[in-house]
């Protein structure tokens, strides 16, 4: 089951993040406050743990809320993996924990799933 | 949408493999997180905000992703490069013997002004020392760059050697500015004034 938006109320202000957006392994802090806006689409983002086997073939899960930034350097701390298709997935810069979202190469516009960070 | 910081650098990790640059680029490298598909596919970049003097600075960091095996990397790596993190390995002879080699494939490749620092790396392994902390100094004066012995995995030092790579980029590029602006005769500039520069110059010297 899906977080639902309703959990995520308190934490859009105006359409933007109101606390920090941190890592949830190592509360790196990915945005600050006020810095991304709020955008719903589907998505299907590969899962953060992977069994060795699926390398080819990652288990992905649909996620549907983001965090949107159009400018990178907007990022507080983050990773860029190497391309993929069209984008690069994102990452905790500190423990690379990931994919917390993705980055679209063709309108550089960069989504970080609200499910996979934690607010603080 | 205004900007959100003062000033953006480019910085390369370069040094020997397994020298530990890629645990630069973390902070707490014992919680490294090692899922099969981040790590199958790599990293490319990241990116860091650190606060100097009242400022914002983003440093946008790469890392050399396996180049390096090939004793060469190719210009444009270095393309937009304003710092040039040299980092050896202190238990590994050759990896310092070879930062020679990668100073002149610096000087071959890289802007001629790029802000360079020399890093001795894993100071946490000292029983297995073979690069005194003297041979690290008197290189670094030789090549009249700054030095410092650094543990990424006791995240040692890590932070403050970005900080003063980055500060001497921030400094070198106001020099840079004054002297593009010189004061016109008896009208004093304020310090205050050029600082909007800045910004422009940045973006065009940035490949992203």
């Amino acid at each position: 089951m899906p977080d639902c938006s309703e959990n995520y109320e308190k934490e859009i202000s105006e359409g933007k993040n109101v606390r920090n957006v941190m890592c949830k392994y190592c509360n790196s802090v990915i945005l600050t406050p006020s810095s991304a806006s709020f955008t719903s689409f589907e998505y299907e983002l590969p899962l953060i743990r992977q069994s060795k086997t699926n390398d080819q073939n990652p288990k992905t899960e649909n996620v549907s809320l983001f965090w949107a930034v159009n400018d990178m350097f907007t990022f507080q701390n983050v990773g860029f993996s190497n391309t993929v298709g069209n984008n690069k997935y994102l990452t905790c810069a500190d423990c690379e924990a990931g994919p917390i979202g993705y980055h679209d190469m063709s309108n550089k516009m960069s989504y970080v799933a609200l499910t996979r960070v934690i607010h603080n | 949408m205004a900007k959100t910081y003062d000033y953006l650098f480019k910085l390369l990790l370069i040094g020997d493999s397994g020298v530990g640059k890629t645990c630069i680029l973390f902070r707490f490298s014992e919680d490294a997180f090692n899922t099969t598909f981040i790590s199958t596919i790599g990293i490319d970049f990241k990116i860091r905000t650190i606060d100097l003097d009242g400022k914002k600075i983003k440093l946008q960091i790469w890392d050399t992703a396996g180049q390096e095996r090939f004793r060469t990397i190719t210009t444009a790596y270095y393309r937009g490069a304003m710092g040039i993190m040299l980092v050896y390995d202190i238990t590994n002879e050759k990896s310092f013997e070879n930062i020679k080699n990668w100073i002149r494939n610096i000087e071959e490749n890289a802007s001629a002004d790029v802000e360079k620092m020399l890093l001795g790396n894993k100071c946490e392994l000292e029983e297995k020392r073979q690069v005194s902390k003297e041979r690290g100094e008197q290189l670094a004066i030789e090549y009249g760059i700054k030095f410092i012995e650094t543990s990424a995995k006791a995240s040692i030092r890590v932070e403050e050697a970005f900080f003063t790579l980055a500060r001497d980029i921030k400094a070198k590029m106001e020099k840079k500015l004054e002297a593009s602006n010189p004061p016109r005769g008896g009208h004093q500039i304020r310090a205050s004034e050029p600082q909007k520069k800045p910004t422009s110059w940045l973006s065009r010297c940035t490949i992203l």
